[in-house]
């Protein structure tokens, strides 16, 4: 359940015009790296937080979003929250079991993009999740783009904690929105609840 | 009475939807943000019906709090569950061994941890 719910990226190739190994992840991923290398992500209404501990250099991004689907309270959260709670957790608990610290942990967040007018909420709620969630477990955030009707293309280096990022103002294709679209689907279909065991 | 739980985990997200879950079905509940806070406040709270921790945390891992509680004679047949993202088998069976009583994988709904509590802390 853990791993189909928030999966690691397994995408991972030298890209030549950086001349670096780079994971690319996908809508649902996220990755986490303690080598000079980069991860990269399109998002459009979903958010990418790269986090990375300032000391040790070790960090990642996801790319997740909070589902449509509502219902079931917890702690003044709606179901729909405690998705974006448990991604968050999957990327920082990777990056905590690499030896990080969480009291040097910072954070950049993108995405949450407007991309149809009809989905208006949906990206800024993906947003004000991010920043909520971040506020809580006292991780700073040291830049955001964030909003607005365009995708980005974001680029982490986690090792020293720089991020690039391309507006997309125009879509070649309708590729981005529609993997986040299936992965909005998936999400909702999911129930929400992992194994348990008693020993 | 209420019976008291122990939650531990070191993300405060985390505590806050656990600890309104539990209140809420009437237990009381003390919190602690890694496993050697977990250690100190279940030493000195002593009647704790119930531990549910989280593995991965700074200072003392959820393994090396249940290994410490289990060395105390208050804590030798307590209930101890842990509550974590962890759902490889070889991390289950060490938890085993080292005296946890049951595995919950992350994400779980509120329900679920209730009525898993209910079953090892009957009413």
């Amino acid at each position: 359940m853990g791993d189909s719910f928030s999966r690691k990226g397994q995408n991972r190739y030298l890209d030549p015009y950086v001349n670096r190994w780079t994971t690319k992840i996908l809508p649902g991923e996220y990755a986490v790296t303690a080598e000079d290398e980069l991860i990269v992500t399109a998002v459009g209404s979903c958010i990418a937080a790269c986090i990375h501990d300032t000391v040790t250099g070790i960090g990642g991004m996801n790319h997740f979003m909070l589902p449509s689907s509502t219902g079931g309270d917890w702690a003044g959260q709606n179901a729909a929250a405690r998705y974006g709670n448990f991604a968050m957790e999957f990327l920082i608990n990777e990056i905590l079991k690499q030896g990080g610290k969480k009291t040097n942990l910072v954070a950049k967040i993108f995405g949450g993009g407007t991309m149809m007018p009809a989905q208006l909420q949906i990206g800024e709620m993906n947003a004000a999740f991010a920043r909520e969630y971040l506020q809580t477990e006292k991780i700073p955030i040291l830049a955001e783009d964030v909003g607005q009707g365009y995708s980005r293309k974001v680029y982490f280096h986690p090792k020293s904690g720089a991020v690039t990022m391309k507006k997309l103002m125009v879509l070649a294709n309708d590729t981005i929105p529609r993997r986040e679209a299936d992965y909005g689907k998936v999400l909702s279909d999911m129930p929400l609840d992992g194994e348990v065991e008693l020993f | 009475m209420s019976k008291t739980i122990l939650t531990v985990d070191d993300s405060a997200s985390i505590r806050q939807m656990v600890t309104f879950t539990l209140k809420q079905a009437g237990y009381t509940v003390v919190e602690a943000d890694d496993g050697s806070k977990g250690l100190e406040v279940a030493k000195s709270v002593g009647d704790i019906a119930l531990v549910l921790t989280d593995l991965n945390m700074p200072n003392m891992n959820g393994l090396e709090l249940i290994r410490n509680l289990r060395q105390l004679p208050a804590f030798k047949f307590t209930p101890i569950l842990m509550l974590t993202t962890e759902s490889d088998e070889t991390k289950k069976m060490e938890g085993k061994q080292a005296g946890a009583t049951g595995w919950i994988v992350k994400p779980f709904n509120p329900e679920q941890l209730l009525k898993v509590i209910e079953k090892v802390i009957p009413a």
